[in-house]
């Protein structure tokens, strides 16, 4: 379905409502669930678009790096222009967070902009010159664990293809202690396992490279870099568990990634690592690129299998997994982009060599990007074990502007604000869980002195409730009562029971969620009122903010 | 089954064993916690989810403790070996508590629901729980009304997003009308394309709306019954085939809205020209349908004296008395499945068949007299049963099929230019048409539009109007046998106008591919349309010029520019003598069709008298179609007018008046005599046809009145003005 959606946007700019009533017709789907699934996803447009649409990146790394301000000259440039010619509008994470400020016009994303570029770039569009080059926002970088030194040799699967030991993938994945890096942290070899163990047929391998939460980035540089790391991976999880299909899932706004990526596959098929006979053999597998329709909610694992069987990207109850019940109700193995490029490097270089690259009693390595506050934002491979310490002030370059560390995410909004005494703790599953927080997908967002902790909770919850999908009650109602009730205090409207009021609700979003995002909306505003309690009471007690951020 | 029976089973093999609130628990595999619970006495609230719903765990008020990381919705998780689950600990209860006051702070309580019948849902969840007024902040963004249906009364603001509609609609009917819409806090529900209710396919089952837990879609009901005759027992109703699939609740909960009629042979069902509010479903029997007025038209004849000499008005045929362009038709059109032939207007209605729609739907007068031929039942009804019926698939297809069996011929045949259409053509065309039906204010095609269909109106008026620099332009009101959208195939070129839906309009389309055959097979239809559309082309022309030419400010605000011919007297000269006014009762058997009251310009007033309008009112509702306009623009009652008044009563400046006749009709209780009675026609300013000035214009002793075509008269005198001001 989303193919027609866009042939129809590709031929009108929208989706005229008699083009979608012919194809319901078409191909035979009630009308309103075509409507259901346009509306929902943010990359489809229900009525004409304007000549000029540009959308400002609002979330925490472009927020810390003057997206606001970008916004602010934006808008009174363009202060009652005709809304079909220009409009401006905030949008969600871009994954451009090294690369901070970003926007995007007419869905180019244009990265490191400020405010008076970005007003005379569309100036020049409105007075009829072409839209600008986006520039290429690929971060080459050396990838010091790649086994294949660039070259993608291939060589796990290929003497997977003549051994044929299944077995020992899984207990080299087990011996080397691999979990999922997309932020749960579930151990690769038993998913793989349950899903080679499932008795049902057809299965498949996805891969979620939908990364879109704040902060997180590093997915982007795997695929820029090592995409045959990646690809290798998702054939040999296919391999191992009889699944011979494979769906790379990945945000429409990773425009050269998939190129990179659909670049790879199409050497893996020419080559005969990809197809119905792989490298001679009776073992098929065939991988393509699946571009999501947009939203933070694809990237939970069953949403956005939801939205490759056509459907709104609401998440499932669970159980069912989809280890068993998973694309198209059959057994899937689904996995984060890093998780098979990882799974790709432990199988080449033996579980023994990735336990060693751990440091301070920590185990095996990850990809992380640090952004924010900090002089050399980007993407880096660390040991675990690393601490924030010396991500921020190695790997990133310090503070910028020579401040001090206030605060940081280890992994965007979801794993909440530490403060700056926290900043010896190793990059560890355990230590920072002990700390109450989480490594999770290791989007790491610096926080400098002079921040308003209650700002940037109330931006993160705020990014939740843009991006909650609607399907459940403490959610959808739950996300938008919790952005009033904080914007109430950045503005100095605050009940006497507000506090007991905020715990009952995140009690209920956390217990009552389907699914992690509406667990986890609570997570920013609780981090800064357990860290930085006396910048909640200055607000709400004294209506001030202490670093004169809030109250405009 | 009482709970108790299955607590003693014993466990069978693929039972299985948990713990609900301490008690040991055994059900079959698959059993969801919910139904676990609820066999053994124990229910948990909920909002989502009801037992004839497949469940989807939205709402989350149904939450329970099962020893894990989070709490899991009942309705949704199964039951498994060993669990142990606690429905009703105090931070489950404080869960659900705050789910409730989430959902609360939205809720314009008391909803439609709980005004009408004290039953939502959320507001006994939240008085169960004790809520006051929700601490939450309450929703700022309004979501809306839609009264579009005549059934179904659709609140936003009310709406939960149980999706238990969703699902009533899709799974349960497969009507596939609702689903989902948007995302996040502005999500809602949507009836097709996010449709109007009453715009959209929806069928009208009611399923929809029984299945609500709130006051978001509610049933329209009727307020109080005025209907005489016997309630119907819904299940009776549903054992109807134009009524299958209908939610039994939905039509109890409109018990008041139909009721069954018993009619004794002779008896007369309804009359024409009566107002009324209801449509008949014939159960059983046969009747009769006819006009009972005479077919004959207002004539004004001179006398002998000279102008100011008494003029007599009488009644007289077309035969007789032909007039400029009067219709030839051999067919008229009325309020039921089919058309009355004008010869002798009499047919006969039989079981399955409805009449008195256009009346039921848009309250227009009865277009007919209905007598029963021999003892009938019936039901009567009243709109919002109607539309049920209407939407309702089995009677669409009986409906089509009728009409095609029954009426296509006539109606085709109704229509003068399609005279020459042969028997084996209307067969052909039996397998192709398609009865369409369109929503007050939609659109049926719109100018611009490459055409792909040609229309016969079949009930309803059909709004034809024209974008113009300056406005829309109305061009006609097209009623039941009339036809439109022929021009763009004549010309090859696209829509002219756009056609819309002034009330409840069902159209007869023809697609344009059998359409085009019609015109190669039978250039005769060719030629007249040919020659109708060069006419309507010309008339455009002409009111082109006129919106070209003259300035339109003020004189447009005052609707002056509206008529084609205006009465105006000179306010300098006029000594408001009354002359005009006495003059055209004279001239008019007593009845003065002219008031010297009205809009002034300038040192004008424009009296009022027909002005032959641009945007003619006056022909919207006339149940027979029996007003319409001559290609000059004049208007011209035919002779089937049954009196009933509705023109006169459309035309905003009062100049169609009811000339009533004393006549001679069959006397009903003793057939074969008749009786004296009185029946009216309507009439209008005739400009007193035949004289060589009207004679108000002539009566004028002071030469003030005079008989002006708005823009050449004001036209000059606008420009005067102009040049002044500069």
């Amino acid at each position: 379905m989303f193919e027609e959606l866009r042939a129809i946007q590709r031929d009108f700019g929208y989706l005229p409502a008699d083009r979608l009533t012919t194809l319901a017709a078409k191909i035979n789907i009630p009308l309103s669930q075509i409507h259901a699934v346009a509306s929902f996803y943010p990359h489809f447009h229900l009525s004409p678009p304007p000549r000029v649409d540009v959308r400002v990146c609002a979330d925490m790394s472009c927020h810390l790096r003057g997206g606001d301000q970008v916004r602010s000259a934006l808008d009174s440039a363009f202060q009652g222009a005709d809304a079909k010619k220009v409009c401006i509008r905030d949008v969600s994470c871009l994954g451009r967070c090294d690369q901070a400020p970003a926007i995007m016009v007419n869905n180019n994303i244009h990265s490191h902009v400020t405010g008076r570029e970005a007003v005379a770039m569309i100036q020049d569009v409105l007075a009829g010159k072409p839209f600008p080059d986006r520039g290429h926002s690929a971060v080459r970088m050396a990838v010091a664990s790649d086994p294949y030194n660039g070259t993608g040799d291939y060589a796990v699967l290929r003497r997977l293809v003549e051994t044929r030991n299944w077995q020992e993938i899984i207990s080299t994945l087990k011996a080397a202690g691999l979990r999922g890096m997309g932020g749960a942290g579930f151990p690769t070899s038993s998913k793989w396992e349950l899903v080679r163990n499932a008795p049902s047929y057809p299965k498949y391998i996805v891969c979620n490279a939908d990364e879109s939460e704040p902060g997180t980035i590093k997915d982007r540089g795997i695929m820029e870099n090592v995409p045959y790391l990646v690809i290798e991976g998702m054939i040999t999880a296919g391999l191992v568990t009889g699944a011979q299909k494979g769906i790379l899932y990945i945000r429409h706004e990773y425009e050269e990634p998939k190129d990179i990526l659909q670049h790879e596959i199409d050497r893996c098929y020419q080559e005969g690592l990809l197809g119905s006979r792989i490298l001679g053999s009776d073992l098929a597998f065939d991988l393509e690129i699946f571009v999501s329709p947009g939203g933070y909610i694809c990237g939970e694992e069953s949403a956005l299998l939801e939205a490759i069987e056509g459907k709104r990207a609401e998440p499932r109850n669970k159980p069912p997994f989809p280890v068993t019940n998973g694309l198209w109700n059959q057994p899937t193995v689904i996995n984060n982009v890093e998780t098979f490029c990882l799974a790709t490097v432990i199988l080449a270089r033996g579980a023994d060599w990735y336990k060693a690259q751990g440091k301070n009693g920590s185990v095996g390595m990850k990809f992380v990007g640090v952004s924010g506050d900090v002089n050399r934002p980007g993407i880096f491979e660390v040991p675990m074990g690393t601490t924030y310490d010396e991500l921020i002030h190695e790997n990133a370059g310090g503070i910028s502007s020579g401040g001090n560390l206030l605060a940081f995410a280890p992994s965007g909004p979801s794993s909440g604000y530490l403060p700056a005494s926290l900043a010896n703790l190793p990059l560890d599953w355990n230590a920072v869980a002990a700390a109450g927080s989480m490594v999770g997908s290791g989007a790491i967002v610096v926080c400098a002195e002079g921040r308003c902790m209650l700002d940037m909770a109330l931006n993160a919850t705020r990014f939740y409730r843009n991006e909650s999908c609607g399907k459940c009650v403490p959610c959808r109602v739950g996300s938008q009562k919790l952005v009033e009730m904080l914007k109430g205090w950045t503005a100095g409207v605050s009940n006497t029971d507000d506090m007991q009021l905020l715990a009952e609700l995140s009690t209920a979003m956390k217990q009552a969620s389907i699914c992690g995002l509406g667990q986890v909306v609570p997570v920013p505003i609780a981090s800064v009122i357990k860290h930085f309690p006396s910048t909640v009471e200055e607000h709400i007690v004294n209506h001030r903010c202490p670093e004169g951020v809030c109250f405009g | 089954m009482p709970p108790d029976a299955i607590v003693e089973r014993p466990a069978r093999p693929n039972n299985v064993q948990l713990t609900i609130d301490g008690t040991p628990v055994s059900v079959p595999q698959g059993t969801t916690i919910f139904d676990a619970a609820r066999a053994h006495g124990i229910s948990i609230p909920t909002l989502c989810h009801q037992q004839n719903e497949n469940p989807v765990g939205v709402c989350r008020v149904c939450v329970v403790d099962v020893g894990q990381r989070v709490y899991a919705a009942s309705c949704v998780r199964q039951a498994e070996p060993g669990m142990t689950v606690k429905t009703n600990t105090e931070p489950v209860v404080g869960v659900r508590k705050t789910l409730v006051e989430l959902l609360m702070s939205d809720h314009p309580s008391p909803c439609a629901r709980q005004q009408h019948s004290g039953d939502c849902e959320l507001e006994r969840l939240a008085a169960q729980a004790g809520l006051g007024q929700s601490r939450f902040p309450t929703r700022t963004t309004p979501r809306g009304h839609d009264d579009s249906s005549l059934a179904i009364q659709v609140d936003h603001e009310s709406c939960i997003l149980c999706d238990r509609c969703i699902r009533g609609c899709d799974d349960i009917r497969n009507n596939w009308v609702l689903a989902r819409r948007g995302k996040g806090y502005q999500a809602g529900i949507a009836f097709d394309n996010n449709l109007p209710m009453g715009e959209s396919s929806c069928v009208s089952c009611g399923e929809c709306m029984v299945s609500c837990p709130t006051g978001a879609l509610t049933n329209r009901g009727v307020v109080k019954s005025h209907l005489e005759g016997d309630t119907v027992d819904p299940t009776f109703l549903t054992g109807l085939p134009v009524f299958e699939n209908v939610s039994g609740t939905f039509l109890g909960l409109n018990r008041n809205a139909i009721v069954e009629r018993r009619f004794k042979a002779g008896e007369i069902i309804c009359r024409e020209g009566e107002f009324g509010a209801t449509a008949f479903y014939i159960v059983d029997g046969m009747a009769e349908v006819y006009l009972a007025s005479p077919i004959a038209h207002v004539k004004t004849e001179g006398g002998a004296r000279g102008f100011l000499s008494k003029l007599t008005s009488l009644l007289t045929s077309r035969d007789e008395d032909g007039r400029n362009e009067e219709s030839t038709r051999s067919y008229i059109p009325i309020d039921a499945s089919v058309d009355l032939p004008y010869r002798s207007p009499i047919a006969e209605l039989g079981p399955g068949e409805l009449f008195g729609e256009m009346t039921c739907m848009s309250y227009y007068p009865r277009s007919a007299t209905v007598r029963a031929k021999t003892d009938c039942t019936m039901l009567e009804m009243l709109r919002n049963v109607l539309d049920i019926m209407q939407r309702n698939k089995t009677f669409r297809e009986q409906l089509d099929r009728t009409y095609k069996k029954r009426a296509l011929d006539s109606h085709l045949r109704s229509v003068p230019v399609l005279a020459p259409l042969t028997a084996d053509f209307i067969d052909h065309l039996r397998e192709h048409v398609e009865l369409l039906r369109f929503q007050p204010g939609q659109v049926i095609c719109s100018q611009g539009e490459v055409a792909d269909s040609f229309y016969l109106v079949r009930l309803g008026f059909v709004k034809v109007s024209q974008h113009r620099p300056g406005g829309d332009i109305v061009q006609a009101y097209l009623a039941r046998g009339s036809y439109f959208g022929e021009m763009a195939f004549l010309t090859g070129t696209p829509r002219m106008a756009t056609c819309t839906a002034l009330d409840h309009v069902e159209v007869v389309r023809i697609p344009g591919d059998d359409f085009q055959l019609m015109l190669d097979r039978f250039p005769d239809i060719r030629r007249k349309l040919e020659t109708e559309s060069a006419e309507h082309v010309e008339q455009n022309r002409q009111r082109d010029a006129q919106v070209a030419d003259v300035s339109m400010d003020q004189f447009l605000s005052q609707g002056l520019m509206e008529a084609q011919s205006l009465l105006i007297l000179d306010l300098d000269r006029c000594t408001r003598c009354d002359q005009c006014v006495r003059a055209c009762a004279d001239a008019h058997d007593g009845v003065s069709r002219l008031i010297r009251e009205g809009l002034r310009f300038d040192r004008y007033l424009v009296a009022t008298s027909c002005r032959q309008c641009r945007d003619p009112l006056c022909m919207v509702g006339c149940p027979v179609g029996s007003i319409r306009r001559r290609n000059s623009l004049e208007v011209i009652i035919e002779d089937w007018c049954i009196g009933c008044g509705q023109c006169a009563n459309n035309c905003p400046y009062g100049n169609i008046n009811m000339h009533p006749f004393p006549v001679e009709i069959d006397d009903l209780l003793h057939p074969g005599r008749t009786v004296a009675s009185v029946k009216v026609k309507a009439t209008s300013c005739d400009l007193c046809l035949g004289h060589a000035e009207p004679s108000c214009v002539y009566a004028c002793p002071h030469d003030a009145a005079h008989r002006v075509n708005p823009p050449e008269f004001f036209g000059g005198l606008l420009k005067r003005q102009k040049i002044a001001k500069q």
